[in-house]
């Protein structure tokens, strides 16, 4: 809402610095979203007065001024106009005045004579085509003055941002009530005096019917005939440009000029573009515009329109002359060759206007107030206040009464206010006296006599709909007293323990574990391309279906993920491409599993990483290693031992079930049972879908089930106190052995004194070992808790485990 | 030679060697000679026998004295060429302490989980719990148990995502949905009130989701912290003091706050919460626009039509609510000039951090 300083300065006394009265209103709820200057185009153009005239010695036409400007000395300025005499008072551009046509005034020298200025005409001005020759001021005109402040086109626009809440706001006459209100001033305007004509009376030409009272409370149609089409006067014209309408003709301008007033859209009908019955009467309805209905707006854009959307439509020849309450036709426009104008005042229903505007992409000031209901209430009032300046203005009649129709009444209920609970609520000793000021400053009706102690009835008045309920009034009472008053406290939680809960504590010690283990946390769009899981090639099994968008922005993120591994994979390539090869990422987020049958889709937490390139660039104490599945199972390792999970075994898994990694480095985090989740490198075909250099190896686990699977309360086992021995021994095995089965059978035979089994090498060797093969060299640490071990006792175990490896695994012990 | 004067060349030569002695090997090898098995005080004293009898006693013991003085000598020696020598192992090692040290690489935590854990951190040690709800919601949840009418702007197609509804049910408007993308974290509000009796002091951290294309300002999923207290007695002022609380605990103790009416469809009364400008200190700069302040909350005591939605007596209960929005206190904490930058992944940007 765009409201000048000085219009509203007639309504309402003002402060003198404009900063207090921006102060006020953000301190009571209004947001002044920019202070906007007018008159600064016009900065360095000044009015004067020509002090002598005399002809340019090198030209025929060119005259060589002498202007009085207010200054010690006159200011020679040569000029080519011929329109003016000694004496004449006119306005000058000085140096460093931006003309329109993106002419900058400078000091320069006309055929050889220094010229300090421009004596300007009004189209050089930018204020009118007129260009016989330089603006000629009236003779009273001062001298020296700043050509904005003269012509009055310097003034401060409060652009204001008032709530959703507060219809009333959108007009001047409402923006005053509320200053008024917060500065405790009295606000109004002038009354005008309705002269109708006696020739003729509204209801002969006019009859007004509404076919469904929820699309609209009221309509009141006036006549003005013998009107006359044409320019508006220019303080009308000032007005409504600051507003922020273009002047068009004295009829539009003037239902533009009610509706920044008075907050009332206000539309204007060619009476005779109207179809007329059998007694020349014009049959207005507000009716339910039909299925596939055409309409041309008065923007000249032909609209298709649905049975939510309502239409004025003259009855006779059932055609639609407006869209209701967003937009006029064209097929009923005031032109120049109008005469009689049927002036439309009603109160339409805002959710039908707003779906309207909203269905057909058309905003217009007046669908904005009604989408936030004008006042039914008014409309009466405002109609005649409209007719009797049109009238004015374009030199009409108006029709003898008018004709309204009444739909619906709207009152507003009366609420019951209870200052006590009001200053128990707010917490702040706000007194019964204030509270019922400021609800009277603001329009409400208050009986002062409480019914019970601090209870008061109170009648909102019906341009507030906001002030329905008796909290309503207490946030009325707040803004006024003042927020920042309100003594500030910071309440115990009584009865109440905070924190986080075991399954949140574990998702944070999950990322802290992660971090440690050197990876960074990052987030992805949760919205995601469709077509993700098919570049990855990941199978869907399990993972449900696709929560898709119906109304996505793009291809790209049309639908909820169901896997974090895409949005890491391009995360890595956004490195890659930025020359980054070092990429170690975890994300911990959730995922999106639909099912048919279901509304929403199961929600669930997942943690996933993506390794790639090394931990670090080499060192000076050496090469790193290039990072692969080892670091991804590393990291998946130490997850489960430090969240202590149940039972738990990484077991090899299926490139059937696991398509988009790479075969043979494929591997399943297995907990009592439950697979929560898989581990491995990346298939290279899917790396190259999403232009990333591999090798990358990945993770992604369920995060419910890891956090489900976690022991709590570890138990305690006795730290051994009596020696252990170790041993190492070799052993030769085919490829195909791995070394979990050599260490389920060493563990097996490994007896009740067998403590650990640790693997510390893995050996190829073609000459020495045979094509084939490898040797697996493991630490053995036997230990008995009762008591010191004897080396027979030792020997004897070793040769039982080095027997049974041997023969479960055709394995030869290495010498 | 007399034995006795034997003993004392022993004596004199030893000592003098000792002292003169280089290395503990040196000294070592003065030790064999004189007290070795064929050292030559040990050949002394193994000769003892075959000494007369009246020579036994003054011979053994000023042997023993001889032996006691080496003894002394070689151990003193031997300490003090110990230490020297350690003195010159030490000074060989001296490193060139200015190489890069060895260390494990050690991540670093998202920016915007780093200032939600700081949230919740604050939160939870004045007694609040953390509550998460699902973020494809129904529009009950996301508008209606939040008091935002049927036509609301909000709603509509043009700034709300909404996904297909798989459960076959009929929507509110036709051909549209009543499942979205939750476009704000204060669903979890009413979640939270259907599911648990006052006093409440919650706080609900999430991702949501506005269809806003991505540029330096705008991302179509941020994350919100949401608030909700629902107790007895519960005043305007509780609002205040806490939010102070907060504000002043995340952008500093020398910041102000200011609490300016606002309207929010579910509280009532409501404020935008606005903290000084961090950079120009209230004066008025271009990053505060010229006003000398920031927001960064909105806030309200809830609705009680809110309260009657999830069942709550709002005669016997009072509350209030707050919601920020994460990004863009990292935003005013970092000057971050873009806030795709949080979505990228970028290893340069995250491990700023």
């Amino acid at each position: 809402m765009r409201v000048p300083y000085s219009w509203l300065a007639e309504l309402v006394e003002l402060p003198q610095n404009i900063d207090d009265l921006v102060a006020r209103l953000t301190e009571t709820g209004t947001e002044v979203e920019e202070l906007e200057k007018t008159g600064a185009e016009f900065d360095h153009i000044v009015t004067g007065k020509i002090v002598s005239k005399e002809k340019h010695p090198d030209s025929d036409h060119m005259w060589v001024t002498m202007v009085d400007l207010g200054q010690d000395e006159p200011v020679q300025i040569v000029c080519g106009a011929q329109n003016f005499e000694e004496g004449d008072h006119i306005v000058t551009a000085l140096p460093g005045a931006h003309l329109p046509g993106d002419i900058v005034i400078k000091k320069s020298k006309l055929r050889g004579v220094v010229s300090h200025g421009m004596n300007c005409s009004a189209r050089e001005l930018g204020l009118s085509d007129d260009h016989d020759g330089i603006m000629i001021l009236p003779e009273d005109a001062p001298i020296g003055l700043p050509f904005a402040q003269y012509a009055k086109l310097s003034d401060t626009i409060m652009v204001l941002e008032p709530t959703p809440n507060r219809p009333d706001m959108l007009s001047m006459y409402g923006t005053a009530r509320e200053v008024g209100a917060i500065l405790d001033k009295p606000f109004g305007i002038e009354a005008r005096d309705l002269h109708e004509s006696d020739e003729l009376s509204t209801s002969d030409k006019v009859a007004v019917s509404i076919q469904d009272p929820k699309r609209a409370y009221r309509y009141n149609a006036r006549l003005i005939t013998d009107v006359t089409v044409g320019p508006s006067p220019e303080w009308l014209q000032d007005k409504i440009r600051k507003a922020g309408a273009r002047p068009i003709n004295n009829v539009v301008d003037l239902t533009n000029y009610i509706m920044f007033l008075l907050g009332q859209p206000l539309h204007a009908f060619d009476f005779d573009t109207l179809a007329k019955n059998a007694q020349g009467k014009v049959e207005i309805e507000v009716r339910a515009a039909q299925d596939g209905e055409k309409f041309t707006t008065l923007d000249q854009v032909e609209r298709k329109l649905t049975e939510d959307m309502t239409v004025i439509s003259d009855k006779v020849s059932n055609k639609a002359i407006a869209l209701a309450g967003v937009m006029g036709g064209l097929n009923s426009e005031v032109s120049e060759n109008t005469t009689a104008v049927l002036l439309e005042t009603a109160a339409f229903s805002s959710a039908y206007t707003s779906r309207t505007s909203r269905n057909l992409q058309l905003f217009s000031e007046a669908s904005m107030r009604f989408e936030r209901q004008v006042d039914p209430n008014q409309v009466s009032w405002i109609a005649d206040y409209a007719a009797s300046l049109l009238a004015e203005i374009s030199g009409g009649k108006i029709a003898k009464g008018a004709v309204e129709a009444v739909a619906q009444e709207f009152t507003m209920p009366k609420l019951t206010l209870r200052m006590d609970k009001l200053r128990s609520f707010v917490g702040a000793p706000i007194s019964d006296e204030e509270g019922i000021k400021f609800l009277e400053l603001l329009g409400c009706t208050v009986n002062h006599e409480a019914s019970e102690a601090s209870k008061y009835e109170v009648q909102p008045p019906s341009f507030r709909p906001d002030l329905e309920r008796e909290i309503d009034l207490y946030e009325e009472i707040l803004r006024l007293w003042g927020m920042e008053r309100v003594e500030s406290k910071l309440p115990a939680a009584r009865n109440h323990a905070g924190g986080l809960d075991q399954k949140q504590k574990l998702e944070k010690k999950i990322g802290q574990l992660l971090r440690a283990l050197g990876l960074s946390e990052t987030i992805t769009y949760s919205l995601v391309d469709a077509n993700d899981l098919v570049q990855l090639n990941m199978s869907e099994v399990g993972l449900g279906l696709a929560t898709k968008l119906l109304n996505p922005m793009s291809q790209e993120q049309s639908e909820m993920r169901r896997s974090l591994i895409p949005g890491l994979l391009r995360a890595i390539a956004y490195n890659q491409a930025h020359g980054v090869s070092n990429v170690h990422l975890y994300e911990q987020g959730t995922l999106f599993f639909a099912e048919e049958g279901k509304k929403q889709p199961k929600e669930q937490n997942f943690v996933s990483a993506v390794l790639c390139g090394q931990w670090q660039d080499d060192t000076w104490m050496g090469k790193e290693d290039a990072l692969g599945f080892y670091d991804a199972k590393g990291i998946v390792e130490v997850l489960a031992q430090e969240l202590h999970l149940k039972k738990v075994k990484i077991a090899k898994g299926d490139p059937d079930r696991y398509p988009h990694l790479q075969p043979g480095r494929i591997a399943e985090l297995i907990s009592q049972g439950q697979v929560i989740g898989w581990l491995g490198e990346i298939h290279p075909r899917s790396l190259k879908n999403f232009e990333v250099k591999g090798p990358v190896a990945a993770f992604e686990l369920n995060q419910e089930f890891l956090i489900n699977k976690a022991v709590e309360l570890v138990e305690y086992k006795d730290v051994p106190k009596l020696p252990a021995v170790e041993v190492d021994f070799a052993i030769v095995v085919d490829e195909a052995v791995t070394a979990e089965r050599v260490q389920q059978v060493i563990s097996s035979s490994g007896g009740k004194l067998l403590e650990s089994s640790q693997l510390f090498d893995v050996y190829r060797d073609e000459e020495k070992l045979g094509a084939d093969k490898k040797s697996f060299a493991f630490k053995l640490r036997f230990r008995s808790l009762d008591h010191t071990l004897s080396q027979d006792e030792v020997d004897k175990a070793l040769r039982k485990v080095i027997d049974k490896v041997s023969r479960a695994t055709g394995g030869e012990m290495r010498a | 030679m007399a034995v006795i004067d034997e003993l004392q060349d022993i004596e004199t030569q030893t000592l003098a060697k000792v002292s003169s002695a280089q290395s503990l090997k040196e000294l070592d090898e003065v030790r064999v000679d004189v007290l070795g098995r064929k050292g030559s005080l040990t050949n002394i004293l193994k000769s003892m026998s075959s000494l007369a009898p009246e020579e036994k006693p003054i011979i053994g013991k000023r042997a023993n004295e001889v032996r006691k003085t080496i003894e002394s000598a070689l151990e003193a020696r031997h300490e003090a060429l110990e230490e020297a020598e350690l003195d010159a192992q030490i000074e060989a090692q001296a490193l060139d302490i200015t190489l890069p040290g060895r260390h494990k690489v050690v991540g670093s935590q998202h920016l915007i989980s780093q200032i939600e854990e700081q949230m919740c951190d604050i939160f939870t040690s004045i007694g609040y719990k953390v509550y998460d709800g699902p973020q494809v919601e129904t529009d009950y949840y996301n508008f209606t148990a939040l008091n935002t009418p049927e036509d609301h702007p909000a709603r509509g197609m043009a700034d709300t995502f909404y996904v297909h509804d798989l459960s076959g049910e009929q929507s509110r408007v036709k051909g549209e949905s009543d499942v979205l993308l939750r476009t704000q974290t204060s669903g979890v509000q009413v979640h939270t009130m259907e599911n648990l009796k006052p006093p409440i002091y919650m706080v609900a951290p999430g991702r949501v989701y506005r269809r806003d294309v991505a540029d330096p300002t705008h991302l179509p999923m941020f994350n919100q912290l949401e608030g909700l207290v629902v107790d007895e007695g519960i005043t305007f002022g509780d609002l205040k003091g806490t939010l102070e609380y907060f504000c002043k605990e995340i952008f500093g103790a020398d910041r102000k706050v200011r609490f300016r009416p606002h309207f929010f469809p579910f509280t009532e009364p409501s404020a935008e919460v606005d903290v000084s400008c961090g950079v120009c200190h209230g004066e008025g700069c271009r990053f505060c626009s010229h006003t000398g302040w920031i927001e960064v909350l909105g806030a309200g005591m809830v609705d009680p039509k809110v309260f009657e939605f999830s069942g709550i007596d709002p005669e016997k209960y009072t509350g209030f609510a707050f919601g920020i929005g994460i990004e863009r206190v990292a935003a005013l904490h970092y000057n971050l000039p873009d806030l795709r930058m949080l979505v990228e992944g970028d290893m340069r940007f995250l491990n700023q951090f």
